[in-house]
């Protein structure tokens, strides 16, 4: 618990983020810990343009992570056996090895 | 002489030799108590690992004994009436609505709580430990698994949905996972759909206007025949009178 939420993200190459899940069904937990780190203070404060939306339905589908980021790319998590942990390192990592590309890049043409 | 000894280690060299205090040589050059840390004399060293505490040892060591289970732990007052507060929010209102709470800046959450109120709706703040038992008991079994992570809940003695929905379509920090209204379990979806019901009032009335409307017409209904034959034979008499004899009218009036 202390883990995730020391885990920061720099959201910053991300434009969206849309968190799918089913309330009702027992595999949720992790998804909706990631829904409540992806809040937080810190986070957010990273980039204020990100738009979190949270899609509650009830049809039994599988609970489901989709990141938008902002040159295109998109991410995919399906959270029904992944730890809140592991998602967040995940896209953790994705955004800092995207970040760095657009330093180079920004350093190369001035 | 080991005491003798000690106390001329406490002050300096010459307390056995009977010196003058003015003349006292100390070798150290610092006195007993130092502001830095001083090594201890190599004697007194010897003397505390001598002395030091041994804890007595039990003759069978602990882990070859049965393990003693813990005692389960007594209830606390305050989760007693945490859970007694729950009870009674679930008994008293008519709609109880969970959401998941991810973390809102304060002023957002008092002006929340704010619009809410105006529309008669209670935000509480609850603790997963304190609900899970007293819903595994109750009748509201099936909400047990939405209580995981943050959660408040929004009561409300009255099923205003509409106006709950349109407050928390505004905050996309709370995520409404479900309710139960009237003792019915609904999903968000169904949330949605009872709000966009009509009002029970227009609902009750457009009941009865739909079920009085047949026996309305059964008067017409009744008077349908007779009223038909009336027609009949009204046109039959200005037919007559329009081609025939003035004698046969008062004849057909008679019946």
């Amino acid at each position: 618990e202390k883990m995730a939420s020391k885990i920061s993200v720099v959201l910053r190459p991300v434009k969206s983020i849309v968190v799918r899940f089913c309330p009702f069904e027992p595999n949720v937990e992790s998804t909706r810990k990631f829904l409540q780190c992806i809040f937080h203070k810190k986070i957010q404060a990273t980039n204020r343009n990100c738009e979190v939306t949270a899609d509650v339905r009830h049809d039994g589908s599988e609970p489901l992570v989709d990141v938008m980021f902002a040159d295109g790319d998109r991410l995919i998590m399906k959270g029904a056996n992944l730890t809140t942990v592991e998602m967040l390192t995940a896209l953790g990592s994705r955004c800092n090895a995207k970040d760095l590309k657009e330093e180079q890049k920004s350093k190369k043409s001035p | 002489a080991v005491t003798a000894k000690m106390a001329a280690l406490s002050g300096g060299k010459g307390w056995l030799r009977g010196w003058l205090p003015a003349l006292q040589l100390l070798r150290r050059g610092s006195k007993a108590v130092t502001r830095h840390w001083k090594a201890m004399h190599f004697q007194r060293q010897k003397l505390l690992a001598v002395t030091e505490y041994l804890p007595p040892r039990p003759a069978v060591p602990p882990r070859c004994l049965p393990a003693h289970r813990d005692h389960p732990q007594e209830e606390d007052g305050y989760v007693r009436l945490l859970r007694r507060q729950v009870e009674q929010v679930f008994r008293s209102s008519r709609m109880v609505a969970v959401c998941q709470y991810n973390s809102m800046p304060d002023e957002d959450v008092v002006t929340m709580r704010y619009y809410l109120r105006k529309h008669n709706i209670e935000v509480k703040f609850v603790l997963n430990e304190i609900v899970r038992p007293v819903l595994a008991q109750s009748k509201y079994r099936n909400l047990l698994p939405l209580f995981v992570c943050r959660n408040i809940l929004l009561v409300s003695p009255e099923t205003r949905a509409r106006e709950m929905l349109r407050v928390l379509k505004g905050i996309p920090q709370v995520n409404l996972l479900g309710a139960c209204i009237d003792d019915t379990i609904l999903s968000r979806q169904g949330v949605e759909n009872f709000a966009r019901l009509p009002s029970l009032e227009a609902s009750q009335g457009q009941t009865v206007g739909a079920l009085a409307l047949l026996p309305s017409q059964t008067s017409s209904l009744l008077q349908r025949g007779p009223s038909l034959l009336t027609a009949l034979l009204d046109e039959h008499i200005r037919r007559l009178r329009d081609t025939g004899a003035p004698g046969e009218p008062p004849q057909e009036q008679g019946t």
